[in-house]
């Protein structure tokens, strides 16, 4: 038995305070959570079901009575259809980033702990990834696995786990020379135990703000692949996806383009908003 | 300098080999039997046995790998399943019209981006400041396609201005350029943000340094200070990060050509891979991943040609 006497970097007091002196990011941070609780809550905030469909309201636009943003080409009410659409292309970015930074992060401290072993291979893998843009995952996992939206999710964390991987690691080699690693270590605590109760918490700021940027960049990235066809699938409600369809009708009913569009636009500026932040608050000298 | 270009290429052996392996697993995971494909659907078994045997697909899977790096070096990349054109003869089709969308958009989002984040840290902290770091949030934040789209719904059909479907001919020719440019505004306009962004942060970074001190302790004016000192100096890093968005910019590339229909790769590859033409998914994804691979290879070389402590390194 030891107990192990840790200089936590003390907790710091007002973080909403600070985050939210700007006042582009308090919008922002109140734009995410309303977004994220209708993402949660779409089934029941959601006047109809998702596949509802009345022909006789086809294209009709938004204002016209009982459809406050108007029906899509199917006549479906755009209002359940963005709610639904929300929550798919939240719950897309949401599983990538868990998914990919999860294991990011891993490799990343691995990198960072077993420097002498672990950390040229795996910083080679990780240029080796870094070689591919997004897009080109995207492409090819669509290529393999047919389009849908698993070959998206996969695509968006591997394209995840470099980055993750870098920004952590970077962080985590700055704490590895703190005293407090070598005395954690002196009292002979095991490796996984020393990287998950010292090493990752102190980490954990770096993580977060790369976690929220990299939120927004992965839903617009999702959307954009869902609007090619490679991900969501018709009828099946996306806001990528619906802006496809909406792009048919365009010089008709525009409303059933710009409103995903405009939804994905909104959301993605948030979160880098927010991100943007986050990172001035948590740590200024972190550049994403 | 030589011994980081060839550092450079060495990594870019690895990364190589990844695309090939990549592109030669993805004939292996489809359920469709490329010889059956190849024969035709009234082949008899002889036929499709012949067929098997000549593209090696009763040998190994290692030797088919080989023969598959082989064919690949004489430009065979099979043929289409969907309309039985060679593969590499799209492919040649495509690869000018990408090009000429990519550079188009970079000629104009380069200069812009750059003069944008410069002025930002020329008036760091004021409203203009404020007014350059506001178009560049919410230039990466646009999605491509909406961008594309709100220019389609004004510029090319309520005010007629612009055609806003497939290419009008090449580059040089009056028509070729109308069809470029609302494609080139919707691509490039997406890449302002992160140029603007990167240069205010790069001039803001050099901003800081000794030089630029004693430069501001000669009396020189701020705006002399900014662009002979400071932007001068920020190029480097503004290259070296302009040449890590290109993967961004491929893939706004791929969007864009598909909102246009612009006839480029991007577009290809994804009609293949909706409608399974694996042969033609493969070309694409293996032709855009060699382009990728070489530009990245071409932008370390000038930014090492670029940074003169780099060339004693």
């Amino acid at each position: 038995m030891s107990t192990t006497v840790v200089t936590m970097a003390p907790a710091r007091p007002g973080l909403l305070r600070r985050l939210t002196r700007d006042p582009g990011a308090a919008v922002a941070l109140v734009f995410v959570v309303v977004v994220l609780l209708a993402a949660i809550f779409a089934p029941w905030l959601s006047p109809t079901d998702p596949f509802d469909n009345d022909l006789s309201q086809s294209m009709a636009p938004p204002g016209t009575e009982g459809l406050p943003l108007g029906a899509d080409a199917q006549g479906r009410n755009l209002v359940t259809r963005l709610l639904y659409g929300l929550r798919a292309s939240l719950a897309m970015g949401f599983f990538a980033v868990i998914l990919g930074g999860g294991i990011g992060a891993a490799l990343g401290f691995l990198a960072a702990f077993y420097q002498r072993w672990l950390d040229a291979p795996i910083m080679r893998l990780v240029d080796i990834m870094l070689s591919f843009p997004a897009i080109l995952f995207g492409l090819a996992i669509a290529a393999i696995l047919g389009p849908g939206m698993p070959a998206v999710v996969l695509a968006l964390s591997v394209a995840t786990v470099p980055l993750m991987a870098r920004i952590v690691r970077g962080s985590a080699l700055v704490v590895m020379r703190a005293d407090y690693i070598e005395a954690a270590r002196a009292t002979g605590m095991g490796d996984l135990r020393l990287i998950w109760r010292h090493l990752a918490p102190n980490c954990l700021s770096a993580l977060f703000v790369f976690a929220t940027l990299r939120f927004g960049q992965v839903i617009l990235l999702g959307s954009a692949l869902s609007f090619l066809g490679l991900g969501a699938q018709p009828p099946n409600p996306e806001l990528g996806a619906m802006a496809s369809e909406g792009r048919n009708f365009l010089f008709f009913a525009p409303h059933i383009a710009v409103i995903p569009s405009v939804a994905i636009f909104a959301v993605v500026l948030a979160f880098n908003m927010l991100g943007d932040a986050l990172r001035d608050a948590l740590d200024p000298r972190l550049r994403v | 300098m030589l011994r980081h270009a060839l550092h450079r290429l060495l990594l870019a052996v690895p990364v190589l080999f990844g695309v090939l392996l990549i592109g030669f697993l993805l004939m292996q995971v489809v359920p469709t039997d490329p010889a059956t494909v190849r024969a035709g659907p009234q082949a008899s078994a002889e036929l499709i046995a012949e067929i098997r045997r000549d593209l090696g697909l009763d040998k190994p899977l290692a030797v088919q790998f080989g023969l598959y790096l082989w064919r690949l070096a004489q430009g065979d990349l099979g043929v289409s399943i969907i309309n039985n054109v060679p593969v590499v003869q799209e492919l040649g089709a495509t690869i000018g019209p990408t090009l000429e969308l990519m550079l188009a958009s970079l000629f104009w989002s380069i200069p812009l981006g750059i003069f944008l984040g410069t002025l930002g840290a020329y008036y760091r902290g004021t409203l203009i400041d404020r007014g350059v770091m506001a178009i560049s949030v919410a230039g990466v934040s646009i999605p491509v396609f909406f961008l594309g789209l709100i220019l389609i719904w004004y510029v090319g059909f309520k005010w007629q201005w612009l055609p806003f479907t497939g290419r009008g001919g090449p580059v040089w020719t009056l028509d070729g350029l109308r069809s470029l440019a609302l494609p080139a505004i919707t691509l490039g306009g997406v890449f302002v943000g992160p140029v603007s962004r990167m240069t205010r942060t790069a001039v803001l970074d050099v901003l800081s340094l000794d030089h630029v001190r004693t430069a501001r302790a000669k009396g020189l004016s701020e705006r002399l200070v900014v662009l002979r000192h400071a932007l001068r100096n920020a190029m480097v890093p503004i290259v070296t990060l302009i040449g890590l968005q290109i993967g961004f910019l491929l893939g706004g590339a791929v969007v864009t050509e598909t909102v246009f229909t612009w006839p480029g790769v991007g577009r290809l590859a994804v009609g293949a891979i909706t409608s399974s033409d694996l042969p033609m998914a493969q070309g694409t994804i293996i032709v855009l991943s060699l382009g990728f691979i070489l530009v990245n290879l071409i932008v370390d070389v000038l930014y090492a040609a670029l940074d003169p402590r780099m060339r004693a390194a």
